[in-house]
């Protein structure tokens, strides 16, 4: 009889790496289905390019580092398609190729890999193709007319016409926009399913959509150009953001403290460029800038221990 | 604090068993929290059931004795289920076996003092696993005004409690008697977890009977979490009071004492007899027949077998002393069975054989870490050596109940780490 030793606990949660990224996975089929439906042949070629990209992206690196192979755990391919779906549809190909690169390259293992990186892969690849390539980020086609007929983002008409588009558009997503931010309602739904599934945690989404909600709800009541509360929940990339980006468990706070204070301050810095900033669109900008402020919420919100 | 599957039902509907008499029996002198105690017997002798063997050193430390009739055959190293090897005094039984100790007088008036000297007289520790001396925690140096049953058991598979709840309840009320008139409590609450329906009836109606001088006694139904029956959480979970970080239950007037414990101080004062048996779940998968049995002290679970009291039904993978959570594997079935022992589990598998893969800091240690640490940081920190700073984290708040460990998607054995960072922050 050999007997095996290790130490305790000797019953484990059934719960694997490899089965919360495929739990986002399926969050994001709603907002993939809609941006098949709305952007046609674009979007499936635009998922497949980063998808693919960066987990041959990976798989090289990780030869290069002389690390087993990492693509079981899916966390290459989730970081793929939630680039694809922060994209402009019209953007080059080679253009989204680069990014997914930048993405797992730069991104995720020069910081040392799954884990250890400070900034979201996918966000930080659209802020380093936006410095590069301002132009093809900041093109926009109307859904269902991929011969380029060229067309604002409700943020961008907000800020720049002073139009308001109507809620029921943005809900349903028939507005121009990035790949996966146009339909309110497949976030919602993925959101939700996140939640419920426990897969990521309700903190941050509920903080930064709270402080969201008060700060617009403020703004408006100064001045209803700035748009309402619902324009700016459902415009733009909010809740991409806040469902699938904000709640990126390597990039976030560990305490519970501040999770919530993440999410708070995602909110109003998203609100704060949206209306004083030269930007129609902060989302991308102020998880960027919170990411960056994780390893120093996470010092300032250090729990006290039970009983102390 | 998690969920965590019990597992407790193939043997929680069987009643207890009994192999009371072992061919040998394994003694180890240090069964306790505290230090060993000091053998005084030598080789060659003959002892009698229920004989002590080994007296208390010190303040903290407990009496050991004989559990059968029969002649001492050594006293050398011996595997000890937490020590691994450990000075251990060996007994071969007699062939005639006698019970010293079936008279009871449960009238009898006894004061404080005698029952803390009997408690003390029959090696009496607590018996949910942690194994303190029970008359020095009977004896606090603060006023208790809470006293608190522990039937929680929330360890998965382990039902001994349990039975013993069902099978013994008027023992465990006389043992809470006895404790109560120690400590004069102002409350007494019996806690037990939701998950057990057939002991919280048998207590309810015990306590509606009123033949017990508990009128303070209040069932306490605590839903069934893990690490429900941690002391700490325990107590906050019944009174809402927290234990000082590095105190003790004390601190906050409270003490926690098991229902086995309870038990075992009723035979204790009523009958005179030592702790010298104990029933203890044997049970897992790799197991035939999983029950609760009563077994004297230092049987090994070899005997158990090697005489068919327990039978394998496919090669077992890990033996473990005590509870998944918290018990310790051990490297073959010649380990006795011990005071503190609740449970020997007996599994066809490796839990989780998967490799450790990277943190991905997704705080479900975080979330479900009953102290409220976290438990990630003293992964990261051991792993690159900074023993000094684990400290600012409160590593030693840690209580090892591998709830973290447990919700680990990326498969870390966090508290391996988390030992090991102990026993390199205690060498600084």
């Amino acid at each position: 009889m050999r007997l095996v030793i290790s130490a305790s606990p000797h019953q484990r949660a059934k719960l694997n790496t490899p089965y919360i990224m495929r739990q986002v996975i399926f969050a994001l089929i709603p907002a993939v289905i809609a941006a098949v439906v709305f952007f046609k042949q674009a979007a499936v070629f635009l998922i497949l390019n980063c998808a693919l990209t960066a987990v041959v992206t990976e798989e090289i690196i990780l030869k290069i580092r002389k690390k087993p192979s990492q693509a079981k755990d899916l966390s290459a391919l989730l970081s793929g398609i939630l680039l694809a779906l922060v994209l402009p549809p019209t953007i080059k190909w080679w253009a989204a190729s680069l990014g997914a690169v930048f993405a797992i390259a730069v991104g995720k293992h020069l910081f040392g890999g799954l884990g250890q990186n400070i900034f979201n892969p996918a966000l930080i690849a659209r802020a380093f193709l936006m410095a590069a390539y301002p132009k093809m980020l900041t093109s926009w086609v109307k859904p269902f007319s991929l011969d380029a007929v060229t067309s604002a983002t409700p943020l961008a008409l907000r800020k720049f016409s002073h139009t308001i588009m109507p809620l029921k558009d943005l809900f349903w997503g028939n507005v121009s926009g990035s790949l996966g931010e146009t339909s309110a309602i497949c976030l919602i739904i993925g959101g939700i399913y996140l939640l419920l599934r426990k897969i990521a945690d309700w903190r941050i989404p509920v903080s930064l959509l709270a402080s969201l909600s008060i700060f617009s709800l403020i703004l408006f009541w100064v001045n209803p150009q700035n748009g309402s509360v619902l324009f700016h929940l459902f415009a733009g990339g909010v809740l991409l953001g806040a469902f699938f980006m904000a709640t990126d468990p390597v990039t976030t706070p560990v305490t519970k403290l501040g999770r919530w204070i993440f999410g708070a301050g995602c909110g109003i810095i998203i609100m704060v460029i949206r209306i004083y900033s030269g930007l129609p669109e902060g989302v991308m900008y102020s998880i960027i800038f919170m990411n960056a402020l994780t390893p120093l919420i996470n010092i300032y919100t250090k729990p006290k221990s039970f009983g102390r | 604090m998690v969920k965590v599957r019990e597992h407790k039902l193939p043997q929680h509907n069987i009643s207890t068993t009994k192999y009371l008499t072992p061919k040998k029996a394994y003694l180890p002198l240090i069964q306790h929290i505290g230090k060993p105690a000091r053998q005084i017997v030598q080789p060659e002798e003959e002892v009698e059931d229920g004989q002590l063997i080994a007296e208390a050193d010190g303040l903290v430390s407990s009496h050991i004795h004989s559990p059968i009739k029969g002649k001492i055959s050594a006293i050398s190293d011996f595997n000890h289920p937490l020590l691994q090897r450990s000075k251990a005094v060996v007994i071969e039984a007699k062939e005639e076996q006698k019970d010293n100790f079936s008279v009871s007088q449960e009238k009898g008036d006894y004061s404080r003092e005698d029952i803390l000297r009997l408690v003390k007289e029959a090696g009496i520790v607590g018996m949910g696993g942690a194994a303190f001396p029970t008359h020095v925690k009977l004896n606090p140096p603060k006023k208790i005004d809470t006293l608190i049953i522990n039937g929680c058991e929330c360890e998965p598979y382990l039902t001994c409690d349990y039975r013993l709840m069902i099978e013994n309840t008027h023992g465990i009320f006389k043992g809470i008697e006895l404790i109560a008139r120690v400590l004069k409590p102002k409350n007494i609450y019996f806690a037990v977890e939701n998950n057990k329906p057939q002991a919280l009836k048998k207590i309810n109606s015990f306590i509606s009977t009123k033949k017990y001088n508990l009128s303070r006694m209040q069932l306490k139904v605590l839903k069934s979490a893990y690490p429900q029956g941690a002391e700490k959480q325990l107590i906050y979970s019944v009174t809402k009071r927290k234990v000082p970080a590095g105190g003790l239950p004390f601190d906050a007037g409270c003490m926690v004492n098991n229902v086995a414990t309870c038990f075992a101080i009723y035979e204790a004062v009523y009958f005179k007899k030592p702790l010298i048996e104990r029933i203890v779940s044997f049970c897992g998968d790799a197991l035939d027949k999983p029950k609760n049995i009563w077994v004297k002290v230092g049987t090994t679970v070899k005997e158990l077998f090697d005489s068919g009291v327990l039978s394998f039904k496919q090669e077992p993978k890990k033996v473990i002393f005590g509870g998944p959570m918290m018990g310790i594997a051990v490297k073959n079935l010649d380990y006795p069975i011990l005071k503190g022992t609740s449970g020997v589990l007996f599994l066809s598998q490796e839990a989780d054989s998967s490799s450790e893969a990277q943190c991905i800091r997704c705080s479900r240690c975080v979330d479900s870490c009953p102290m409220g640490l976290l438990p990630l940081e003293f992964v990261k920190l051991v792993k690159q050596e900074r023993f000094k700073d684990l400290d600012n984290f409160y590593l030693k708040d840690c209580i090892e109940c591998g709830s973290c460990s447990f919700v680990c998607p990326a498969k870390i054995p966090l508290v391996h780490y988390i030992k090991i960072g102990k026993t390199y922050a205690a060498g600084n």
